[in-house]
């Protein structure tokens, strides 16, 4: 697997090292981007190209009409889904890793009674169904007054969004040696002091991963927006593409232009801070 | 004046609370935000919905609600579309892991080679595991489709289809459909896990096994494998839960159908919510669910003790 200096490569290293290495690229590359290039390609199209037969694989003229119909029609205002999904993602992400920060640091520092059994709840939350809180969310945010609002979103975002990143928060922060922050109290520095200006610049990159995954997971969140949203103007961009398909028959290039803007904003983030989420991903799993 | 404040070398004024007692209630108050949290919007709708389960309670005919106990228990039993639908969720999981598996394992091993635009490239292969649920199954629904689907054109230029297939209307290819759909957006999952893992792999294990004249495929079963399998186990059974609790990709492309082909028990629970108003029986169904994932989390435990004291 490594480099090829230790002695002669045997025959089948230098046909997995050439032919299947880059064989097998390709193919992971076709299989993940294939089905997207598929779809931008679509929402270029014109009407007459997008249900011609045989198909049209290239677009002859590029027409941005799907994009302006998708982001201003009254039926399916994809402007107004944007910026719903972004504020209820960004107030998400923001209140999932402060609490996270407070809770992971507490459950990696402090020695108290219930400690292991706060651990294990947050380990066995990852695991429920979310059907099973949608019925009683609905009740619940409905005898509130929360129905159609962004709070029941966010507060309900919490439900998948805080379990895994305390977990994941929790290795990062025991990672850290306990004796830093110590020597910081000892010269004055409070327990929170100790936290903010020693633990929390140490745990960027945690603390990094535990944002980014708030954000994505709240983006892509479908079955609470559908329930908890009755207005086209709350709807989400999950929720506001998943009724494009119910309305009517389906536009596909209107769709093709929905799914596009849906995406690209997650797909930016990921593929900028990717490094980060990946490590802090794997951090937690590895650590089981 | 009291007799310690006489002293010279006087302690500091005895706190009130003694420093582990403080240490306690600050890792309380730390935990403060995350209880209230986790408690409105997990742990009482899980009582509720137990609470829930044992009432008639259908949206549309509220003359009927009324204390059941556990009438909505006993008409699971009896529904054969229940059944059914277990029977479905083993397939979908099995399907879906055991391909998510492989492929991502395949992925891992060339992802780990050193080339020229390695970045670049794990970047592209990883997007499918971040992108919304709904855009997955909307992408894929659009491929299958019978008439300007990509799929059934590319297969009619190749030669190998001589009619149009309606993909997932077809209640024998359906499941597959929704099954490669899930592969897709899952490989990346488990590149990004097993690729961590064989970074860990310290490089002079495969050096010593070289120079013991180990080849290619050996020190792939005698280094590789035995090394991986925790994070194998880990991954693997963190996604056995996480695909059998997953309705969005079904939810969207066949809503369970056709003629319940693609139904497993999740989608069976919205289904029961959504279309049919029906909160009491559904609230049963996703307790039932709950109930299933807690055997699942309990196995889980001990498989990943066991696998940490290996490692």
């Amino acid at each position: 697997m490594t480099g090829r200096r230790a002695g002669r490569a045997d025959l089948a290293e230098r046909v997995l090292g050439g032919p299947v290495l880059w064989g097998g690229l390709a193919l992971l590359t076709l299989f993940a981007i294939g089905p997207f290039v598929w779809v931008f390609l679509s929402s270029f199209k014109t009407r007459a190209e997008l249900y011609a037969t045989p198909l049209v694989y290239l677009p002859k003229q590029i027409t941005l009409a799907n994009y302006v119909d998708a982001w201003t029609s009254s039926l399916t205002p994809f402007s107004r889904f944007f910026a719903n999904s972004l504020w209820v993602s960004s107030v998400t992400m923001v209140a999932t890793t402060v609490i996270s920060i407070l809770a992971g640091y507490a459950l990696a520092r402090f020695r108290f009674v219930g400690r292991d059994v706060f651990l294990l709840v947050f380990l066995a939350t990852q695991m429920f169904p979310a059907v099973l809180l949608i019925a009683p969310l609905l009740s619940q945010w409905y005898a509130l007054g929360l129905i159609d609002t962004y709070q029941a979103l966010i507060y309900s975002n919490f439900s998948f969004t805080v379990p895994f990143t305390v977990w994941m928060l929790v290795g990062y922060f025991e990672s850290i040696p306990r004796e830093l922050e110590e020597s910081a109290m000892i010269d004055g520095c409070g327990r929170l002091g100790a936290l903010l200006r020693i633990v929390l610049p140490l745990a960027a990159p945690g603390v990094a991963a535990t944002a980014i995954f708030a954000f994505v997971s709240s983006w892509s969140e479908l079955l609470f927006a559908i329930t908890f949203t009755t207005q086209t103007e709350m709807r989400t961009l999950s929720a506001g593409l998943l009724y494009m398909v119910g309305q009517y028959e389906i536009q596909w290039g209107q769709l093709s232009a929905g799914v596009m803007i849906s995406t690209v904003p997650v797909a930016v983030l990921f593929t900028f801070l990717q490094r980060h989420l990946i490590r802090g991903l794997t951090a937690g799993a590895l650590k089981g | 004046m009291s007799y310690r404040d006489a002293t010279i070398a006087a302690p500091l004024a005895r706190p009130l609370v003694t420093r582990r007692t403080r240490e306690l209630l600050l890792g309380y108050a730390y935990l403060l935000p995350v209880a209230v949290c986790l408690g409105g919007t997990v742990l009482v709708p899980i009582l509720k919905a137990i609470h829930m389960s044992l009432y008639n309670h259908v949206l549309i005919k509220p003359q009927e609600y009324r204390f059941i106990g556990l009438g909505n228990y006993a008409r699971l039993l009896g529904d054969d579309v229940f059944w059914l639908t277990l029977w479905n969720s083993a397939w979908w999981v099995f399907g879906s892991v055991s391909l998510q598996f492989l492929g991502g394992f395949a992925a891992a091993l060339l992802l780990h080679q050193a080339f020229a635009g390695r970045a670049l490239v794990r970047t592209v292969t990883l997007l499918p595991w971040v992108i919304p649920g709904v855009v997955v199954a909307l992408v894929w629904e659009y491929i299958y489709q019978p008439n300007y689907g990509i799929l059934n054109d590319l297969l009619f230029r190749l030669g190998w289809l001589h009619e149009r297939v309606a993909w997932l209307s077809d209640p024998r290819l359906a499941m597959p459909a929704v099954i490669m759909t899930n592969i897709w957006r899952g490989v990346p999952f488990f590149a990004i896990m097993l690729l961590a893992g064989l970074q860990a792999i310290p490089d002079e294990l495969y050096e010593a096994a070289r120079v013991d004249g180990a080849s290619v495929t050996q020190r792939f079963w005698h280094v590789t494998l035995p090394l991986l399998r925790p994070i194998i186990v880990v991954a693997t059974a963190t996604r056995i839960i996480w695909t059998f609790n997953y309705a969005d990709l079904i939810f969207v492309m066949t809503s369970g159908g056709p003629a319940n082909a693609t139904q497993i028990t999740s989608t069976y629970t919205l289904l029961q919510a959504y279309s049919n108003l029906d909160f009491g029986y559904a609230a049963t169904l996703s307790v039932v669910l709950l109930l299933i994932m807690l055997a699942f989390t309990i196995a889980y435990l001990r498989v990943t003790r066991g696998v940490e004291s290996v490692a």
